[in-house]
């Protein structure tokens, strides 16, 4: 049926006779064949008349066939005459339709038979009901969604039960998730069964080398009895013993102490801090990590004032590291760490001191460690790719191109800490010094009114102030005297309205006089 | 970067190197030079494996001056010349395959640097496999690169402290196609240096006299 060409069936008849006789010569009698007549005839005979269909079109009546022969024939050679259709055409038909439903038939059983390709399945009932009553459907529909509903609502109660539960442990707080929030701002690891963390700078560049390990600790001394305190936290940090309390820098400037033997430990604490027991994890820590810094910010300005050669060398003395940026000056840069302990508070006696604590340049020294910090992280320091060597990007032609050691002395950073901080100090005081000798003139002299128009955008080693001398009403015509001075970190440049600039030293005086020669100028 | 000139001062009669080198010394310090620290100029010598044609291999050597401490300089006699990254030594272990160090003939020039205003001066002790074979003087005239405008100058500096041993104009200068007037740089210093070295020795394998 499917698949593979037809196949050409040619069928004859045999024409095979029946053997009579077989002569003693070997020559075969056949016996003779039905002549047509005779063929007819026995065929003929077989047919069963009574059944015939096709010869209702014929209009012949199935009459019963019991007759002559000879009235048979008439009626076939009619039906012979009709072209194209032989005498046994529709019996042929017949035959052949019920052949191939018979063969059908038992190919299907004979599939049917394996189960592998067919099997008969009973057919479904209909519903003997016609139509389902719409009742019936209604309460089939709100059973199913009662399910449903209850199963959503199943679902719903445990996650209103599990949120609950989450709110009620946050509340307790309990160890590990503190522990998670610990993680998410500091960093730890776990050592055997102790879990350590780190507080340095080291992850951010700091080349201090202090371990900065602190150790997280379970706090288990509480009485279950008792009522919980409300700050009651079940993670407690164990940090270093030497960055216990706080720090800070104190920067500040004075007037020269006569006497060398002056200089002892400055003691002077204006934030005292409380930390008793009971105080958080990350106070504890950022404290910690404060006094680590502050140490390093020392430790660095401490290095540099002994081995850098300056013309008036720095002295360091236990906490302290004194410095003389002008003559007469003294800036004295003090590390001040109070470990909390109440002995050392009551031993020393607390004056009330003048406040001349520059929270400018504490500020600025913090900054500064930190953009050294960043600064050997930077890709300028740190090899790109891995392979290529350290240093600044010029320094890769110093091998090729035969640098000598003048030329790369001058590719390299020259300034220090220490003496960054010297000239912003330097260039503070020259700046608040100048001001005050300005006001101090504006306000001793009335007749020509000095006002200074300070800057406001300022850089850590510059200013600039706008001094105008005028005469009262007369100011729109009189505009000739107009300073500009710029403050360096040494010296006072002055320029003019006409464009004279004069270069003034750092003196007090200096800038006096020459602020009072401009005033009889205007009177010319 | 200046103006180099490399020589050889002979050892004085009847005195050892050392003493010859405590001359000089205080020769120098007697003008009015200040001592600023040592320096070292050094020659590794490396022998192609490689063999075309039956020439004899040539030899390539690569040479450090602490004058200019962060290169490495590898040079040809008489052919082309290389400054590279002392990331260069690293590369010649590389390729020991094509170049063999030939180790007894490393060359090291040591001794201290004196400064007197625009020149440097650097007497040095030259050893070979720790047998000293003789001693160098190296006069640098630092504001000029120009050999043919300074030399004049360079020659009578080293007069008030060499004496006789003046030398004549380095060949290096004179080899150039511009002649004295193309600017020098730490090559010519170095090919000074390995004439030197290779002058010194030439001369211990003839047996001659040099302690």
């Amino acid at each position: 049926m499917s698949g593979g060409p037809a196949v050409r069936i040619s069928i004859e008849s045999s024409c095979e006779k029946q053997v009579q006789e077989v002569g003693l010569d070997g020559l075969e009698t056949y016996v003779p064949p039905l002549s047509m007549s005779q063929n007819l005839a026995k065929l003929a005979q077989r047919i069963d008349f009574s059944q015939g269909s096709d010869s209702e079109e014929n209009g012949v009546d199935s009459e019963p066939r019991d007759g002559e022969w000879g009235k048979q024939e008439p009626e076939e050679e009619e039906v012979k005459f009709q072209p194209s259709l032989w005498p046994w055409d529709s019996v042929r038909n017949n035959l052949r339709s019920s052949l191939t439903e018979m063969c059908v038939l038992y190919d299907v059983l004979s599939v049917v038979k394996e189960k592998k390709y067919m099997a008969l399945d009973p057919v479904s009932q209909d519903p003997t009901a016609g139509k389902t009553p719409q009742v019936f459907q209604l309460m089939s529909k709100k059973k199913s969604l009662a399910t449903a509903a209850q199963l959503l609502l199943k679902g719903a109660e445990k996650l209103s039960k599990s949120v609950a539960e989450n709110q009620e442990n946050r509340r307790q707080r309990d160890f590990n998730t503190e522990l998670l929030r610990l993680r998410s701002q500091w960093k730890l690891r776990k050592v055997g069964d102790k879990i350590l963390g780190d507080l340095s700078y080291r992850s951010a560049g700091s080349l201090f080398p202090h371990h900065g390990t602190f150790e997280v600790i379970k706090n288990t001394d509480i009485d279950l009895d008792k009522k919980i305190p409300e700050d009651y936290c079940p993670l407690d940090v164990q940090i270093p013993s030497d960055l216990e309390g706080s720090a800070y820098i104190k920067v500040s400037i004075q007037k020269q102490s006569p006497d060398i033997g002056d200089l002892g430990t400055v003691n002077l604490f204006r934030r005292p801090q409380k930390n008793k027991p009971g105080t958080p994890w990350h106070i504890k820590l950022e404290a910690a990590q404060n006094v680590l810094l502050c140490k390093e910010i020392f430790a660095q300005l401490s290095r540099e004032a002994v081995q850098i050669k300056s013309q008036i060398p720095h002295i360091v003395v236990k906490n302290q590291i004194i410095s003389q940026p002008f003559p007469g000056l003294q800036l004295s840069i003090s590390l001040c760490h109070c470990t909390g302990d109440k002995k050392i508070n009551r031993s020393s006696p607390e004056k009330p001191k003048p406040d001349d604590h520059l929270y400018v340049l504490e500020h600025n020294l913090h900054q500064m460690i930190r953009e050294f910090h960043k600064q050997q992280l930077s890709s300028v320091v740190m090899p790109h790719p891995a392979s290529a060597p350290f240093g600044h990007k010029r320094l890769r032609l110093a091998g090729p191109m035969a640098y000598d050691k003048a030329e790369i002395s001058s590719l390299q950073q020259s300034e220090g800490l220490l003496e960054k901080i010297i000239k912003q100090a330097k260039h503070i005081f020259l700046r608040s010094r100048t001001a005050r000798t300005i006001d101090c003139l504006a306000s001793r002299i009335e007749d020509p009114q000095i006002q200074a128009h300070w800057s406001n955008i300022n850089d850590v080693y510059e200013s600039s102030v706008k001094v105008l001398i005028t005469s009262h009403g007369y100011e729109q015509i009189c505009k000739s005297i107009q300073l500009q001075l710029n403050i360096g970190v040494e010296q006072i440049r002055v320029v003019h309205r006409d464009g004279r600039a004069i270069t003034l030293s750092h003196q007090e005086q200096e800038l006096q006089d020459f602020l009072l020669s401009q005033v009889p100028r205007l009177r010319l | 970067m200046g103006v180099t000139c490399v020589c050889q001062v002979p050892v004085a009669e009847g005195k050892s190197v050392q003493q010859t080198v405590d001359i000089l010394h205080k020769k120098l310090e007697q003008l009015g030079a200040v001592k600023q620290g040592n320096f070292c100029v050094d020659c590794e010598t490396y022998q192609s494996t490689v063999n075309a044609g039956g020439q004899p291999s040539k030899l390539l050597y690569v040479m450090h001056n602490s004058e200019f401490p962060l290169s490495c300089l590898a040079l040809f006699e008489g052919g082309p010349c290389l400054v590279a990254d002392t990331n260069f030594d690293v590369l010649m272990v590389k390729l020991k395959t094509h170049f063999q160090n030939a180790k007894g003939h490393k060359v090291e020039c040591r001794g201290s640097r004196y400064r007197y205003c625009d020149f440097l001066i650097k007497v040095g002790t030259v050893t070979m496999s720790s047998s000293v074979r003789g001693i160098s003087v190296e006069v640098e005239y630092c504001p000029c690169v120009v050999p043919g405008d300074c030399w004049n100058l360079m020659k009578e500096f080293m007069l008030s402290f060499l004496g006789n041993n003046v030398p004549e104009l380095p060949t290096v200068f004179a080899a150039k196609p511009e002649g004295l007037f193309a600017p020098a740089d730490s090559v010519d210093t170095m090919t000074q240096y390995l004439e030197l070295f290779n002058k010194l020795r030439k001369l211990q394998i003839t047996g001659s006299n040099v302690h």
